[in-house]
């Protein structure tokens, strides 16, 4: 029987970024069941969050080809399609290849078999049509297979949020994100990207029952109260073809379980996952784990474990003084966490045991950026306390700083920026775009874009608001492609609408909504404007724009651009109404005062 | 903008559109509406829509029962949907005062050909199980009243006018109007001068102030009305419901929205259409408590606007004995967008041939206030 220094089970980032170490001092081995390595990763168009140092502003495919790529320069064994069946006494694994049984014994064992995806349970889950955001994002990526036409997305983390994304790209219609909690799961960035594509991310939803006979012909979702219990009579019907359930991992612990691992239920870190200590040392002396396994995280802490794990391995096998490095990679480690995304993970470590140092994420404060007006340059929508720091590191003139703390949002410094925008491609949440605003009242915004056809010059185009709400109309003035796939589209647009437009999109056939409380439509409006109604007060009363319980707040100013661009008048010299209370709807019960009595 | 027109309009509310909108349809050319603000920037932009013809005066019937006609063909005459709808209107009475009046004018009511009803307080339990009847002793019930949009009547209206030839010219101000020996010449704008012989002075609750330009005194002054609207809710309401008693009325729009307001408890002086939040707090009080199941319907926006009050609560419409062709439409006192229709009718009338055809509207003249006036009991 072949036997090896060191076997790494799951080539994922954890698992590969070990191997790597591992390979440089002992014997290694490293299997993984998929054909290729990369875990995860392979399956991410995306461009990866993080830490540049580890691979973030990357897409996914591309960091799982970079490291793959690493791995093979080394001396390391390498064996894809290779099945782990079992952890057998004597330190020995046995694998499936080709149909057939292999053995090998290891003297230390790195589990890095990342997780696989909770099920959700309701009424027809078992439905054809039903999938985990996995199964869809493997036919979709890797294979270009659609599974369907019409998505619903129960879920809002980072997955679901991505997988939204992912699927509007090829042209999908996403009719919308369930979540059941009260505020989106997963980064803000990764909710706006979704948001302005008009993807709605309904909070305090759920499932109920998927329809069809068949396969899925559409779903029953409803309200949920504070203990997740459906409210009756809340339930709703919508029609997809396609339910893509995203609702967390659960980490695959069966073989740290066969080598004698304890397991305890942590759920900060994902449910049951093998106690282990600060370096990734479990309670069986001669196993390791990392990455989602033992927690359910990021590509960049699954890396950064699984290089602590081959150290802590070659520092027990060889005696090499890895002191430095090891503690180098917990600082990183500790400084990723620290920010308050990762609370439940700093929980989830401290029931286990491993103390995780208090590291407060430096309140930095953005001064306003007045003197940059005219000139081009970055706008950065980025202000949740969120492990990244792309931006920083892409740009070369010093005018992007997120500091020691990756965990900081970014500071701008609008007198350094040269508007080169870098930053608009690299920057993973897509949350920068280019501004110029100066004396004539048309501004140029550039705007990251990811989707084709590229827009082309001249060609008139959509802007639509956060929420993927038709803004105005505008012209696409430069597209700068980038070989990273994040191309900027620069338009020219009224300059009341700098802070509004987010996203650009083809005239749909359809007309858009601009009033969404009282479904107006982009053409009832022209239709009106052209048949001699041109004051907004007259207009107002024949649509009921402005009129909805929102009062306005995005419809109004939308209006005045349209009455403005019809009429020539500029939107400064339009009468635009008046606000009257109360400025929320109010319940008639607020005002009674006897009523108690 | 044009310098010549045999009849000038001055306010683009419901009532100038409406006359004017008449005046095309009987023949007239060169008619012309110059309004001040934007169409329906008036009382008509304020108001609830309601379209009655229960009314305390058998002629205010007549006219009324006219208007609801005209209402009725609204959509292929003017060209517009809007949003017409005849769920009725129940008036309660709490008082025994109050029921014998209600006895009364239904009586009168029907002797004008009328189909309305007194019913009975378990009647009305039955038929609108979501009012609290307590106190209620009777109900004068007629199916055939309704309401509509009044915005977008006023806009149907000046899209038509437009349509048929006629200028209907907004943010454009009469300031003055040229008389010599009697006769009108013209009027002064702010924007350029029209000459013409007949101006129609339907200004609203400023008729007085055009009425000055030709030394008239005209008796209307304006008085707030505060309004408010909720959120779209299900269809429950049919009818428009008024309450003297209690001092409101409430309707639902065919969009679903509550419409409620009520007489000013503490009315503010004529041009001030300011919002109270003592307006909330009292229609908040009584609409619960008659209409529990509102309770925790939203309130979206509160606005006021004013009546054009004239002494009798009831209109002034007649043509000045001192200016010839200077003819006034005012003094609607909170009614005159359902009278509208009619009362277009009939000015257009007195215009062409010099006295009304269809409807005798000769109990609106100025001199009444001479003789000696009945107030019209029947108003919120
Ligand atoms: C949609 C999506 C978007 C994400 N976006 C980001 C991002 O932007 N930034 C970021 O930092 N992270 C992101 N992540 C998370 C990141 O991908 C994971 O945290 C990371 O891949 C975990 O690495 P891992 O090596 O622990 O596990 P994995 O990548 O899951 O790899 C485990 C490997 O082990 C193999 N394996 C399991 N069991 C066996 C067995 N018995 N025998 C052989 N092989 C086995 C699996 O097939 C797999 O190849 C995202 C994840 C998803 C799903
Ligand atoms: C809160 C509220 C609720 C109401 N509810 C009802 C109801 O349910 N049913 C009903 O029938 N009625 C109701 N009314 C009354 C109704 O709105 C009015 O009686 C009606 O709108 C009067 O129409 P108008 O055209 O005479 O006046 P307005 O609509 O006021 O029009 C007069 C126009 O004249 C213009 N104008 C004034 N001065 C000049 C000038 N110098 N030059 C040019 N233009 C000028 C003004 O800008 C204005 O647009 C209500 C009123 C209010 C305020």
């Amino acid at each position: 029987m072949k036997e090896y220094d060191a076997i790494v089970i799951g080539g994922g980032p954890a698992g590969m970024s070990a191997a790597s170490v591992l390979g440089d001092h002992v014997k290694t081995l490293i299997l993984d069941e998929n054909d290729a390595l990369g875990g995860q990763l392979v399956k991410q168009t995306h461009k990866f969050f993080g830490d540049h140092a580890h691979y973030a502003s990357k897409r996914g495919f591309e960091i799982a080809k970079e490291l793959t790529d690493e791995i093979y320069k080394k001396p390391v064994d390498i064996s894809t399609a290779s099945t782990v069946i079992g952890i057998y006494p004597q330190n020995t694994v046995a694998y499936v290849k080709d149909g057939r049984e292999e053995l090998v014994r290891y003297k230390k064992l790195l589990i890095a078999t990342g997780a696989m995806e909770r099920q959700l349970p309701f009424i027809n889950s078992d439905l054809p049509g039903v999938y985990g955001a996995g199964a869809i994002q493997t036919l979709m990526n890797q294979y270009g297979i659609f599974p369907g036409k019409r998505f619903l997305i129960i879920g809002s983390g980072n997955i679901g949020l991505i997988l939204a994304y992912q699927l509007a790209q090829t042209g999908a219609e996403v009719r919308m994100i369930v979540e059941a909690l009260d505020k989106v799961g997963g980064y803000e960035v990764h909710a706006n990207k979704v948001k302005r594509l008009g993807i709605p991310i309904l909070l305090k939803h759920t499932i109920v029952k998927a329809m069809g006979d068949e396969s899925v012909q559409g779903v029953v979702i409803a309200e949920v109260d504070d203990k997740f219990g459906v409210i009756p009579g809340t339930e709703k019907e919508i029609v997809v073809d396609t339910i893509c359930v995203s609702v967390g991992l659960i980490p695959l612990t069966e073989l740290a379980e066969q080598a004698k691992c304890k397991i305890e239920y942590i759920p900060e870190l994902g449910g049951y996952v093998p106690v282990r200590d600060e370096r990734m040392h479990t309670t069986n002396s001669d196993v390791f784990v990392a990455g989602d396994l033992s927690s359910i995280e990021e590509a960049t802490t699954a890396i950064i474990e699984g290089k602590l794990a081959a150290m802590q391995i070659v520092k027990d096998l060889t005696k090499t003084d890895l002191g430095k490095e090891i503690s180098d990679e917990l600082k990183t480690l500790d400084i990723f966490r620290s920010g308050p995304k990762s609370f439940k993970i700093r929980k989830g470590l401290e029931k286990m045991g491993i103390k995780v140092p208090e590291i407060e994420v430096p309140k930095l404060f953005q001064t306003p950026i007045e003197n940059a007006k005219s000139k081009l340059h970055a706008v950065i929508e980025c202000t949740e306390e969120i492990p990244c720091n792309s931006c920083e590191s892409s740009c070369k003139f010093d005018a992007i700083k997120v500091g020691e703390n990756i965990n900081t949002p970014p500071i701008f410094d609008p007198s350094k920026c040269t508007g080169c925008a870098v930053c608009v491609t690299a920057c993973p949440g897509l949350a920068i775009f280019m501004e110029k605003l100066d004396e004539s009242p048309n501004a140029t915004i550039g705007i990251p874009y990811e989707f084709l056809p590229l827009p082309k010059f001249n060609e008139k185009m959509w802007g639509m608001d956060k929420e993927g709400n038709y803004v105005c109309d505008l012209t696409v003035k430069r597209v700068v492609k980038n070989p990273n796939k994040t191309n900027i589209v620069y338009v020219e647009l009224p300059k009341e609408f700098v802070d509004d437009v987010r996203h650009v999109r083809y005239p749909k056939k359809e007309s858009p909504f601009v009033c969404r409380c009282e479904e107006v439509t982009l053409d009832q409006i022209e239709k009106i404007i052209d048949s001699g109604i041109t004051d907004f007060e007259e207009i107002k009363r024949m649509t009921r724009i402005t009129m909805g319980p929102c009062g306005g707040k995005n419809c109004k100013m939308i209006t005045l651009g349209i009455i403005s661009r019809k009429t020539g008048i500029p939107i400064s010299k339009l009468s635009h109404g008046t606000s009257r209370p109360p400025v929320k709807p109010t319940e008639f019960s607020a005002f009674l005062r006897g009523d108690e009595k | 903008m044009i310098d010549r027109a045999s009849v000038v309009v001055v306010g683009g509310g419901i009532v100038g559109s409406a006359i004017a909108f008449n005046l095309l349809k009987m023949g007239m050319k060169n008619v012309c509406v110059i309004e001040r603000s934007y169409v329906s920037s008036g009382s008509t932009g304020r108001c609830a829509g309601g379209i009655r013809q229960q009314w305390s005066s058998s002629m205010n019937v007549k006219l009324a029962m006219r208007s609801v006609k005209l209402f009725e063909q609204f959509e292929k005459e003017v060209g517009m949907n809007i949003e017409y709808y005849q769920g009725g209107y129940l008036l309660l009475a709490y008082t025994d005062s109050e029921s014998d009046d209600f006895v009364k004018n239904v009586k009168m009511q029907k002797s004008q050909g009328l189909d309305v009803d007194i019913l009975t307080k378990h009647e009305i339990k039955e038929k609108f199980p979501f009012i609290n009847v307590e106190g209620v002793k009777l109900g004068s019930w007629c199916k055939s009243d309704g309401h509509a949009n009044p915005q977008i009547a006023n806009i149907a209206y000046a899209i038509a006018i437009r349509k048929m030839g006629g200028e209907f010219i907004t943010h454009t101000t009469v300031t003055g109007i040229d008389v010599q020996n009697g006769q009108i010449v013209g009027v002064q704008t702010d924007n350029g001068y029209i000459h013409t012989n007949t101006v129609i002075d339907a200004a609203g609750f400023e008729s007085p102030k055009i009425g000055e330009m030709v030394g008239i005194t005209i008796p209307v002054y304006g008085e707030r009305h505060q309004i408010l609207v909720t959120e779209a809710v299900n269809h429950f309401l049919d009818p428009l419901v008024i309450n003297f008693n209690h001092n409101y009325y409430v309707r639902q729009t065919r969009h679903g929205s509550l419409i409620m307001g009520q007489g000013d408890v503490n009315p503010a002086p004529g041009e001030d259409i300011g919002n109270t939040i003592e307006f909330l707090e009292e229609m908040s009080e009584k609409m619960v408590r008659d209409f529990p199941i509102i309770k925790n319907v939203h309130i979206v926006r509160q606005w006021s606007g004013a009546y054009d009050m004239s002494p009798d609560a009831q209109p002034i419409i007649d043509e000045s004995k001192s200016v010839s062709r200077f003819i006034y439409a005012t003094g609607f006192s909170g009614h005159g967008f359902m009278l509208a229709p009619a009362v277009g009718e009939a000015v257009a009338e007195m215009i062409i041939y010099g006295r009304t055809v269809t409807t005798d509207i000769s109990n609106l003249k100025m001199d009444r206030f001479a003789i000696g006036i009945e107030r019209e009991h029947n108003v919120v």
